[in-house]
């Protein structure tokens, strides 16, 4: 047990970024199929209940649209409905859930912030069913292979900017667990004082409940002067954070645009798009647990680096290079079609 | 670190990637479908003819924007074009058919042209016939249609779901639903390692709608 403890930190931070990739690999080597769209799925326990639960609700879709279409008070049982679905659905592949989280876990982003980005890309690909569908179908009478084309495109999009924005931190976070890995080569005694007058200055921009871990690197680091990754700050966050949503956002719900030409040839197309905004409120519920979850566990690693000088901030800049990793595959994945974010039914 | 800390953190970190990853896609349309077996003269059989009736919901999706003379009706013609991509884009997922014959892989090829839309009552059916390669005669055929995705959700009509047409007297059809799946075959299911060749068809194959064919 104190093999792994008595490792150096370049070791122990070796290990766990290459089991961070196992489990990213492993998982996604279970889910490949033709085509990417999920393997067999596991019936068993949770997940099993949770395919249950999204198949459940979106077939109750259908009869809750027609009910409202006769009775105009039964649209309240079809925005509960669609409500429930949101939820369930997220669980399912797509809606950002791992794009965001990573996202969270390489920006050390703090898990407010998750919850309006979840809810913010959440909002914006209820958006985009809704206006594919409005322009598509209500303006131009579109075919819904036509509308299944649209899709295509705009999630190519999507996607590509997830690559960008994962290369683009993989680069900022490389670089930055690069340079604690090899200090650079002028490092030595004299840096103390240039450290101690750098660090405090950044000290004070920090906004709270920001992580401060970059106080701490100096005292770690003393002898080493280790080049702020320039975004560290919190200040322009939601600026960083427009592209992850937009990227995410992009890509809309195939459950929705379905439902939404429902509600349009029933003649209620409003009802439609009331109904697919609630679904993107429980979609939006379900990526934020999800993104408190990866926040919090970056919160423990950051904790934990504090606590432990020397290897602790090469670990944590290591989990985030990971972490941006994790994006970049994602969106190549989700490009080249090896991996199927949700069918969109080429009618 | 300590050893505890490492697993903490790697479980929490494996937990979140876990969350996000792909639990499985929901059937997004429902066919209720009705099967007939066509027979040669010599007792073989040469194809299968389908109709299958897509739920309400995704009848209005695959019908919106084609024109009708009548709103809310299509006639066949209408729906030709329809039909033709339907058809053209079942062919990548082998129209979701798939034949044993005495307990070896029975060829079927691309559907006889004779293939067209209904729309009657928002229900859309398509009816198409799936030919064999060769036709085939055996003791013991099988038929699975399903969609190992799960996009689409197959079921048999309650009534007359299968149909022999010009078969020897003594063949017997029989449809089998797909099967409850037990909560030891879920969790075995679950545990199949993920190198496993064709896991996917192997297990959407246990739970298929079969027709098995008997003739002695």
């Amino acid at each position: 047990m104190t093999w792994l403890a008595r490792r150096s930190a370049l070791a122990q931070c070796v290990l766990f970024i290459l089991f961070v990739l196992l489990v990213a690999g492993a998982i996604d080597a279970v889910s490949a199929a033709p085509f990417g769209v999920g393997s067999a799925p596991a019936v068993d326990g949770v997940t099993g209940w949770v395919l249950a639960k999204q198949a459940e609700f979106y077939r109750m879709l259908s009869g809750a649209i027609r009910a409202a279409k006769a009775d105009g008070s039964a649209a309240w049982a079809l925005l509960g409905i669609s409500f429930a679905y949101g939820v369930f659905h997220a669980a399912g592949p797509g809606h950002g859930k791992a794009v965001i989280s990573s996202y969270l876990v390489a920006n050390d982003e703090t898990w407010k912030r998750g919850i309006a980005l979840s809810f913010a890309s959440a909002i914006l690909q209820a958006m985009t069913a809704i206006i594919i569908v409005a322009i598509a179908a209500v303006v131009l009478n579109a075919t819904s292979k036509a509308m299944g084309d649209t899709v295509r495109v705009v999630e190519m999009v999507g996607y590509g900017l997830i690559i960008l924005i994962g290369l683009r931190l993989l680069w900022v976070k490389g670089r930055a667990f690069w340079h604690l890995l090899r200090p650079p080569a002028h490092a030595h005694a004299h840096d103390h004082k240039h450290d101690h007058g750098h660090n405090h200055g950044h000290a004070h921009n920090h906004n709270p409940g920001h992580d401060h871990d970059h106080a701490d690197e100096a005292h770690a680091w003393g002898h080493a002067h280790a080049p702020e990754p320039s975004e560290l700050t919190g200040q322009h966050w939601l600026k960083r954070g427009l592209a992850a949503i937009v990227a995410v956002g992009l890509r809309p719900c195939s459950g929705a645009i379905i439902v939404l030409v429902f509600a349009l040839a029933q003649g209620i197309f409003w009802i439609g798009v009331a109904s697919t905004f609630v679904m993107g409120l429980g979609t939006a519920i379900t990526v934020s647990v999800i993104a408190t979850l990866a926040v919090g566990a970056r919160g423990l690693a950051g904790r934990w680096a504090k606590a432990k000088p020397g290897g602790g901030m090469l670990m944590l800049r290591g989990l985030e290079t990971a972490a941006a990793l994790v994006i970049v595959v994602f969106g190549v994945l989700l490009l080249t079609g090896y991996m199927v974010s949700e069918r969109m039914f080429g009618v | 670190m300590t050893i505890q800390t490492f697993i903490r953190l790697a479980a929490i970190c494996g937990a979140v990637l876990m969350s996000s990853a792909p639990a499985g896609a929901h059937p997004h349309v429902w066919v209720t479908m009705h099967s007939e077996l066509i027979y040669a003269p010599d007792g073989s059989i040469t194809g299968v003819r389908h109709a299958w009736a897509f739920d309400d919901m995704f009848s209005a999706f695959a019908t919106q924007g084609y024109e009708s003379k009548v709103k809310g009706q299509f006639t066949r013609e209408e729906l030709a074009p329809l039909a033709k991509v339907n058809v053209e884009s079942l062919k990548e997922y082998d129209y979701f058919t798939y034949a044993m014959a005495d307990g070896k892989k029975a060829k079927m090829i691309d559907p006889l042209p004779d293939y067209y839309l209904d729309f009657n009552d928002q229900v859309l059916t398509l009816h198409f016939t799936v030919p064999f390669e060769k036709p085939v005669s055996a003791k013991e055929l099988k038929i699975d249609i399903y969609d190992p995705t799960i996009f689409v959700d197959f079921s048999y009509d309650k009534k007359d779901p299968v149909k022999l047409v010009g078969a020897p007297a003594n063949c017997k059809a029989e449809v089998k639903p797909p099967r409850e799946m037990t909560f030891a075959e879920g969790k075995a299911l679950s545990q199949i390692p993920p190198d496993e060749k064709n896991t996917t068809m192997a297990w959407g194959a246990n739970f298929a709608n079969k027709i098995l064919v008997h003739c002695p």
